[in-house]
């Protein structure tokens, strides 16, 4: 596990450190899709060098990708003097949606590369090498220690815009410009996704839970870490893809920051009412449409099988039994057989070609026959739903609809009680 | 004024057109999906038809935008030839009046497992079979035969022309599968790591023994613990070789490479996709070329 992990953790801390710093300028600055507007703009950079007759890996490509998000930069810079009369973010919209387009229309013409172009975008944090990590950590090294020496007008230029200084296109140029620069390096390795989540999700928390920039800094560098720790440990147990695992690593973190926040203001009642809500809102469902898809249903007759059992009569009950040896038994014999089909392949095993074709076959027919039962097995499921409708659905909308009706009126009465006693008070 | 310009301009167009029509005999425009679909039946129809391929070699087949004049053309096109299966679902939104040759009628298919079977065992994208079915020569003469059929019931009068064109390439195919088989047969039965399912058909027949697919499903990059569970067994089960197409994500082939401990080579899957592949017979001369370096 750590051969392969331990160089995309270490790319992820090296993102986490520059992200998150830029993270709280653009959240600040109120300009999220700004990066993913750059990193547009650098893909189609690459596009022109591609065009231009050099590979996507070489050297002359990143310049092309350098030069033209710089140039993206200068515009973001030069529309935020006229802000009062353009919105940026309209700008950063716009150019967006033009350099995907010219994007398009290039490769239309280039001989090769749409496909490397989209791999750009997509990115690949697994395959990492040491060396990029290293060539990373050393750019943003330098850009990080040019933003700590220039923080005075950097920061006053991100969050106190509205504080004259003579020279702030001049700082806005710098700092787009950087930007750019990390966006065109991060995106080759990390891709758009992943880049845009490192930059926007540690800030936007750390701005929820903490005041001053140095704390919220501190706040966003920890969370960045422990979220890639924990996207990558996901990757590796729940066999998912890397990169877009760590995105919803990152969307997972925010949902339960909200959350605990809200939890804070959120009172018994209100939890009470939006629970007999729900039950109200499935029982009517199940009565209204009993075939349609019930995930919850489903879940609960997993957890208690009783809840579908009660429901069939005793033929469907032995049925039931009996699908359910068959496919546990089938599904055993396919993983060992399956397994053995695999060390035959990589040559484990020796085995005649007659005698492969004829495991190739008996693994087919076999399956089929699992997913023939599993379909007795849905069928019982529709049968028991019909019974369900009724006996289940309308106890719960009743339910649902009496506890509701009984916790607004006690509100109600609540309210009005101390509506009366306030004048008095 | 203008219009009456441009009036006389079409009048003299469509009879410039038809003048020329009556001197040369009428070339059929014929489109096909891909351009190996476009060099077998270059191959067959010779100067009697005009071929062109809706996709350019480099593109992903899978995903193709029309542009105006390309749906244009199909609406007028005398035939339309695709590779079928489910290589390209972009052809189901576009009306077309023309007859289709869909080619995968007449091959050996592999991988034509039932669609649930295959989503159970996550092992290809593609349910009614692998559509890489040209990559196989024997399969390259079975399109031949039905795209002869297929012109000769348009043009009745060329019928022995074509059926012709045909016999001499599967005559020429015939002689260069004696050099491809001899060529690779010193490796028959090598362990080779695909990145994507794209050389099945090859590789079976030219008994090298696909042992795994690196990404089962293109585009969706592959799970740490699917990676290192192939590294492991390529290195157990000692593979030599992974075979790349031109447009795998090159920091993933090198990994598996580096991992696995095994060399790469990128082959071509379709004709034009190099500067080699001129044709179809160029297209596996070069694939088998790159096969036998790589091996030795």
């Amino acid at each position: 596990m750590l051969e392969l992990l331990l160089w995309p953790l270490l790319a992820g801390v090296v993102l986490t450190g520059i992200h998150a710093y830029f993270g709280l300028h653009v959240v600040a600055r109120g300009i999220v899709f700004v990066d993913l507007s750059l990193a547009q703009v650098a893909a189609l950079g690459i596009t022109i060098a591609i065009l231009a007759g050099h590979t996507v890996d070489s050297a002359a490509a990143y310049w092309y990708a350098l030069a033209f998000s710089s140039l993206g930069a200068v515009l973001f810079a030069l529309a935020r003097r006229y802000e009062s009369a353009i919105q940026q973010e309209v700008i950063i919209g716009i150019v967006y949606a033009v350099c995907a387009a010219l994007g398009v229309l290039a490769l239309d013409r280039a001989p090769q590369g749409a496909e490397h172009i989209k791999q750009i975008l997509i990115g690949s944090i697994l395959t990492v090498t040491p060396k990029q990590v290293a060539h990373l950590a050393a750019l943003y090294g330098i850009i990080g220690a040019a933003h700590w020496l220039l923080r005075r007008p950097l920061i006053q230029a991100s969050f106190h815009p509205e504080q004259p200084t003579a020279s702030r296109f001049l700082w806005d140029v710098l700092f787009y410009g950087s930007f750019a620069m990390v966006v065109t390096s991060s995106v080759r390795i990390a891709g758009v996704l992943l880049v845009f989540s490192y930059l926007i999700v540690p800030a936007t928390i750390a701005g929820l839970l903490a005041k001053s920039i140095r704390r919220r800094l501190l706040l966003a560098w920890v969370l960045g870490v422990l979220v890639t720790a924990t996207g990558l440990c996901a990757s590796w147990y729940g066999d998912l893809p890397t990169g877009p695992a760590i995105v919803v690593t990152f969307g997972a973190a925010i949902v339960l920051t909200a959350l605990l926040l809200a939890l804070r203001r959120v009172t018994l009642h209100l939890l009470a009412l939006s629970l007999a809500v729900v039950l109200c809102a499935a029982g009517l469902l199940l009565m209204l449409f009993p075939q349609m898809d019930q995930p919850w249903l489903d879940a609960v007759e997993l957890a208690i099988p009783t809840l579908h059992t009660t429901f069939l009569d005793q033929d469907d009950k032995e049925t039931r039994r009996d699908a359910l040896e068959a496919i546990g038994r089938g599904r055993a014999e396919l993983a060992e057989l399956r397994g053995r089909e695999q060390d035959v392949r990589w040559g484990k095993i020796e085995m005649s070609t007659e005698k492969q074709e004829r495991l190739r076959q008996y693994l087919a027919a076999r399956g089929e026959i699992v997913a023939g039962d599993q379909l007795v097995l849905k069928d019982l499921g529709v049968k028991a739903r019909d019974n369900q409708r009724f006996m289940l659905g309308l106890p719960l909308l009743l339910t649902g609809a009496i506890s509701s009706w009984r916790l607004l009126a006690r509100r109600r009465k609540h309210r009005h009680r101390k509506g009366l006693l306030l004048p008095t008070a | 004024m203008r219009v009456i310009f441009i009036f006389a301009l079409a009048v003299a167009s469509v009879f410039s057109a038809g003048t020329r029509q009556a001197v040369a005999a009428p070339r059929l425009h014929i489109i096909a999906t891909t351009t190996d679909v476009q060099a077998l039946i270059q191959v067959v129809g010779g100067d009697k038809v005009d071929v062109e391929s809706l996709a350019s070699p480099t593109q992903d087949p899978h995903s193709i935008e029309l542009k105006p004049g390309q749906l244009m053309r199909l609406r007028s096109a005398a035939l339309v030839a695709r590779i079928g299966l489910d290589h390209e679902p972009w052809l189901a939104r576009v009306q077309i009046t023309a007859p289709v040759l869909n080619l995968s009628e007449n091959v050996r298919l592999m991988q034509a497992e039932t669609p649930r079977l295959r989503v159970e065992r996550q092992s290809h994208v593609h349910a009614f079979g692998n559509p890489h079915y040209w990559l196989d020569p024997e399969n390259a003469k079975a399109m031949v035969f039905a795209i002869s059929r297929a012109l000769g019931k348009l043009i009745p009068a060329e019928k022995v022309y074509f059926d012709t064109n045909r016999d001499i390439f599967v005559k020429q195919t015939d002689a260069h599968m004696l050099l491809w088989t001899k060529g690779l047969a010193p490796y028959a039965g090598t362990k080779i790591v695909v990145v994507h399912d794209t050389w099945v058909y090859f590789a079976d027949r030219f008994h090298l023994s696909v042992v795994a697919a690196a990404e089962a499903t293109p585009g969706v990059p592959p799970s740490p613990a699917e990676l290192a569970k192939l590294y492991s067994r390529m290195r157990e089960a000692t593979v030599r070789l992974v075979v790349a197409d031109p447009n795998s994500s090159e920091p993933l082939v090198r990994q598996i490479a580096e991992h696995g401990n095994a060399r790469v080579v990128r082959l071509v899957p379709s004709v034009g996709a190099d500067q080699a592949a001129r044709d179809y017979l160029s297209l596996i001369d070069l694939n088998v070329d790159r096969l036998v370096k790589a091996l030795r």
